[in-house]
C-alpha cells in the first residue's frame, strides 16, 4: 500500500499545473472566487470551456471512445484537485457531467455525432428538466406527458428548479410516455430544443437574490421521436445512471479544501471558536478527500464502486455548508452585506465593505443551503446509504 | 413566582400583534424593512413611548415589555430599527436635556436615530470610522460610542458625516459611516443606565429571534402536513417528525433563556442576556436552516417566508459577534 504518486502521475500533475498557471487569467480566477452560486456564470464559463476544449481537457472525465483524453480515475482526481487549488471556474455540469455521459452511453450513433460536438463547443447549453412541482424526492411520480403523434411526441407539463435554464437552449427531460404501467416503467428521456413553440421559462429568485433557478412550462411542444434517448420506458434507468454521476461523478473534497485555504487567507488568523470550527471542517474535508480517493484507487485497480461512494455528496453538503457559515462569521458585520447587483465580480457592484470576499459571503451561505437539497436531499441520501451500504 | 402577563402587558402584546397581523402574512413577511408610514403609526400608537424611560417622558417600560414587543416583531419577521433606535439610542439620550428634542420625535416615530460604535474625538471634533451602521442611511441623528467609550450625539445633517449605502442580508439599508471632523454633543448618562440600555437591546434581539423561531416552526409544521411525496404527507415520515420535534426543543429552550433574562434582577441582567444570546444565536440559525431544509427547493427561494426568514435570522443571530462573542464574554 502507498499513497505516493508514481513518476508518471507526478509528471502529469506538473503538466496540469503549468497549463493552469498559463491559462487561468486573473479575471477568470477573480470571477471564480467571487461566484455566489453553484456554477460559474456564462461569461466566465464560456471562456474557460473554450480554453479547456482547445487543450483537449474539457471532457476529461469521458472515456476515450467518447472523445475524452482516456485518463485514469486518479488522473482525473489530480486534474480536479489542481483546478480547485488554482481557483478555476466550476463549469455547469448539466451538459458535461449529466447529459454528455447519457448520450455516449445510451445514444444512437446519430445522436452522439450530432449532440456531443455541439455540447463541447457550447453551441448547445443544457438544462436538466427532471423535477416538477409535485415530484421532487418522489421523482418517479412525475406527470409531464409525452403523447406520440406520428414522428413526434407532444409534450405538456411543468418542470421546476431548472438550474440556468435562462441560459440554456436545450433541455433534457424525463417525461411520461405511458401512464398505464408502474410509474418507473412509463418514463422516457427526451432532448428538447428550447426554441420550439410552447417552451416558456420563468425565473425563480433565490433567497440570496441570485437568479439560478427557473420554472419551465411545456405546452404541446412537438419533439421529434429521434430526440428520445434510449427506448421508450427506459427513462428511469437512464435517470438513475445520470443521478449517480450527479452525486458521485467527481470529487468534492478538493474544492472544499481549497476554499477553506482561501478563506483563511482572506480573513487573516482566526481565534477561539472560529479557529476551532475551521479546524474541524479542515479535518472533515481531509477525511472526505481520503474517502473519495479510496474509491477512485479501488476503481482504478478494477474494483466495482463501493457503497461508501454514496456518502460523499451528503458529507460534502454538510462540510460545504459549514465552510460558508464560518465565512459569514469570520467576516463579522461585513459578512452580512448582500447587495442586489450581480455578478459579485461585475463593474456595477457597490464598493465592498471589508473585502470582495466578505461581500459575497452571505450570498454563498444562503446558496449553500441548497447543497443538502439538490441532486436528492440529505434525508433521501441517508435512506439510500442505509439500504445500499447496510442492507437496512 | 408567576409567568403570566399582567392585563396591561397582555394589552400591549395584543395591540402589537394585531397591528402586525394587519400588515404581514406569510406572503409579505421579511420582504423588506417596515415602511416609514407603519413605523410612524407605531409611534403614534405610543409603542415607543411605552418603552422609553420616564425621565424622557416615556412610560418606563422594562425588560418584560421589551420582550413582549420584540417577540411580536420577530413573530411577524418585521424588519425595524426598534432595537438600536428606540432601546439603545433612545435610552442613551434620555437623561440629556440638550438631546431631549430628538427623544420626543423619536418616540413619535418621526425621527430615526442610529447607533455607531467607533470614531475618536480629536481637537473637539469626531473623526474616524463608524463602521457599518444599521439603518444608517435614513438616520436623522447618530448616537456614537467612541473607541474611548464616550457617548456622543451627532446630527446626521452635519457635512462631516459621510455615508455609503450597504444593503444587509435582511434587505435593510445600513451605511458605512465615516466621521470627518463632526460636531458632537457629549451625552450624560450614568454607566449603569448605559449598561441597562445595552442589556435591553440584547434582550430585544433574542426576543425577536424567539418570535422568528416560533413562526418558522409553525410554517414548517404547516408545510410538512400539506406537502405530499410518495403518496403521503411528508409529515408522515418519522425523520421529518423527529426533525420538527427537535426544532421545538430548541424553541422551548430558547424561550426559557429569554424569559430568564427578561425576569432577571437588574444586576443579573447582563449575564442572563449574554447567556441567552450565546444559546439562542446558534439555536435560531439551526432552526431556520432546518425549516429551509424541510421545505426542499421551496425553502431556498425568495418566494416563501422561510427563505427570507433565514436571512433575517442570520442577521439578528450574528449581531455583535453572535453566539461566539457571547460565549467568549461568558468565559472571560
Ligand atoms: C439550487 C437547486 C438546484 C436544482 N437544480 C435542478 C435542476 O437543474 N433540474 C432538476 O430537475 N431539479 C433541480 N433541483 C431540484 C431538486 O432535485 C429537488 O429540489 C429535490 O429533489 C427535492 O425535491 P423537493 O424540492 O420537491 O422537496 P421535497 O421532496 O418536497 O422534500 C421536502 C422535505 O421532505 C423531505 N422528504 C421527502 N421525502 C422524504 C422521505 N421519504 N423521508 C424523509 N424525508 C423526506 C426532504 O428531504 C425535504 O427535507 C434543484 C434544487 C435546488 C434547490
Amino acid at each position: 500500500m502507498d499513497l505516493a504518486l508514481g513518476p508518471e502521475q507526478h509528471a502529469f500533475r506538473e503538466e496540469v499545473r503549468a497549463f493552469l498557471a498559463a491559462s487561468l487569467s486573473p479575471a477568470l480566477r477573480r470571477g471564480a472566487a467571487l461566484t455566489s452560486g453553484v456554477f460559474a456564470e456564462p461569461d466566465i464559463a464560456r471562456e474557460w470551456q473554450a480554453i479547456l476544449e482547445a487543450k483537449g481537457w474539457l471532457v476529461y472525465h469521458w472515456p476515450d471512445h467518447a472523445g475524452g483524453p482516456g485518463w485514469t480515475p486518479v488522473q482525473r482526481w489530480i486534474f480536479e484537485k489542481e483546478c480547485a487549488e488554482a481557483g478555476a471556474p466550476v463549469l455547469p455540469g448539466m451538459g458535461l457531467k449529466l447529459v454528455g455521459p447519457v448520450l455516449y452511453t445510451y445514444g444512437t450513433p446519430a445522436q452522439k455525432d450530432h449532440y456531443l460536438p455541439r455540447l463541447r463547443s457550447a453551441e448547445h447549453v443544457w438544462a436538466q428538466g427532471f423535477s416538477e412541482p409535485g415530484s421532487g424526492s418522489d421523482l418517479a411520480s412525475l406527470r409531464t406527458r409525452a403523447v406520440r403523434d406520428g414522428d413526434h411526441y407532444v409534450v405538456s407539463g411543468h418542470k421546476i428548479w431548472t438550474t440556468q435554464a435562462q441560459y440554456a437552449n436545450w433541455l433534457f427531460a424525463l417525461v411520461r410516455t405511458d401512464p398505464h404501467v408502474k410509474p418507473q416503467q412509463g418514463i422516457s428521456f427526451l432532448l428538447i430544443d428550447m426554441a420550439l413553440p410552447g417552451v416558456m421559462v420563468k425565473p425563480i429568485l433565490s433567497a440570496s437574490g441570485d437568479h439560478e433557478l427557473n420554472e419551465v412550462f411545456l405546452d404541446e411542444v412537438r419533439v421529434p421521436v429521434s430526440d428520445r434517448v434510449g427506448d421508450e420506458g427506459q427513462g428511469w434507468s437512464i435517470a438513475k445512471f445520470l443521478l449517480e454521476n450527479e452525486r458521485g461523478g467527481s470529487s468534492f473534497a478538493p474544492a472544499i479544501l481549497a476554499d477553506l485555504a482561501r478563506l483563511r487567507t482572506s480573513t487573516g488568523p482566526l481565534t477561539g471558536e472560529l479557529a476551532d470550527r475551521a479546524l474541524r471542517l479542515q479535518l472533515e474535508a481531509e477525511a472526505l478527500e481520503m474517502t473519495e480517493l479510496r474509491t477512485l484507487i479501488e476503481i482504478e485497480h478494477g474494483a466495482a464502486p463501493d457503497p461508501r461512494s454514496l456518502t460523499t455528496k451528503l458529507l460534502a453538503s454538510e462540510i460545504r455548508q459549514g465552510v460558508e457559515a464560518l465565512a459569514v462569521d469570520a467576516f463579522g458585520l461585513a459578512g452580512l452585506q448582500l447587495p442586489v447587483e450581480r455578478p459579485f465580480y461585475g463593474d456595477d457592484m457597490p464598493a465592498p465593505v471589508g473585502s470582495a470576499q466578505a461581500q459575497v459571503a452571505a450570498a454563498r451561505y444562503l446558496n449553500a443551503r441548497a447543497w443538502s437539497i439538490f441532486g436528492g436531499t440529505s434525508e433521501i441520501q441517508l435512506t439510500l446509504i442505509a439500504k445500499a451500504a447496510l442492507g437496512l | 413566582m408567576n409567568l403570566a402577563l399582567s392585563d396591561e402587558q397582555a394589552m400591549v402584546r395584543d395591540m402589537v400583534r394585531r397591528f402586525l397581523a394587519d400588515r404581514y402574512d406569510a406572503a409579505t413577511m421579511a420582504k423588506g424593512p417596515m415602511s416609514p408610514d407603519d413605523w410612524r403609526a407605531l409611534g403614534e400608537l405610543g409603542l415607543f413611548a411605552l418603552l422609553a424611560p420616564e425621565q424622557a417622558g416615556g412610560l418606563g417600560g422594562g425588560a418584560v415589555e421589551v420582550m413582549i414587543v420584540s417577540e411580536e416583531m420577530g413573530r411577524a419577521l418585521a424588519i425595524t430599527p426598534l432595537t438600536e433606535a428606540v432601546l439603545l439610542c433612545g435610552r442613551a439620550i434620555a437623561g440629556d436635556p440638550v438631546a431631549r428634542r430628538w427623544g420626543d420625535r423619536l418616540m413619535q416615530g418621526e425621527a430615526l436615530l442610529a447607533f455607531a460604535p467607533g470614531g475618536a474625538m480629536t481637537d473637539g471634533r469626531l473623526c474616524g470610522s463608524g463602521g457599518i451602521v444599521r439603518d444608517g442611511m435614513d438616520a436623522d441623528a447618530f448616537v456614537v460610542e467612541t473607541e474611548a467609550g464616550a457617548l456622543l450625539l451627532i446630527d446626521g445633517q452635519d457635512s462631516g458625516v459621510r455615508r455609503m449605502p450597504v444593503r444587509l442580508v435582511d434587505g435593510s439599508m445600513a451605511a458605512h459611516v465615516r466621521f470627518d471632523a463632526v460636531h458632537a454633543v457629549p451625552l450624560t448618562i450614568p454607566g449603569s443606565a448605559w449598561a441597562e440600555a445595552q442589556a435591553l437591546a440584547g434582550l430585544s434581539i433574542v426576543a425577536e429571534l424567539v418570535g422568528a423561531m416560533a413562526t418558522l416552526l409553525d410554517l414548517t409544521v404547516d408545510y410538512v402536513r400539506q406537502r405530499h411525496q410518495f403518496g403521503k404527507p411528508i409529515a408522515s415520515f418519522q425523520v421529518v417528525q423527529h426533525r420538527c420535534a427537535r426544532m421545538y426543543t430548541w424553541l422551548e429552550q430558547s424561550r426559557s433563556l429569554l424569559l430568564k433574562s427578561a425576569l432577571a434582577e437588574e444586576e443579573e441582567r447582563v449575564r442572563a442576556v449574554t447567556a441567552a444570546r450565546a444559546y439562542i444565536g446558534d439555536a435560531a440559525l439551526k432552526l431556520a436552516e432546518e425549516a429551509v431544509q424541510l421545505h426542499g427547493g421551496m425553502g431556498v427561494t425568495d418566494e416563501l417566508a422561510v427563505g427570507r426568514g433565514l436571512r433575517r435570522v442570520l442577521l439578528l443571530s450574528r449581531l455583535h459577534g453572535g453566539g461566539t462573542a457571547a460565549r467568549a464574554a461568558l468565559a472571560a
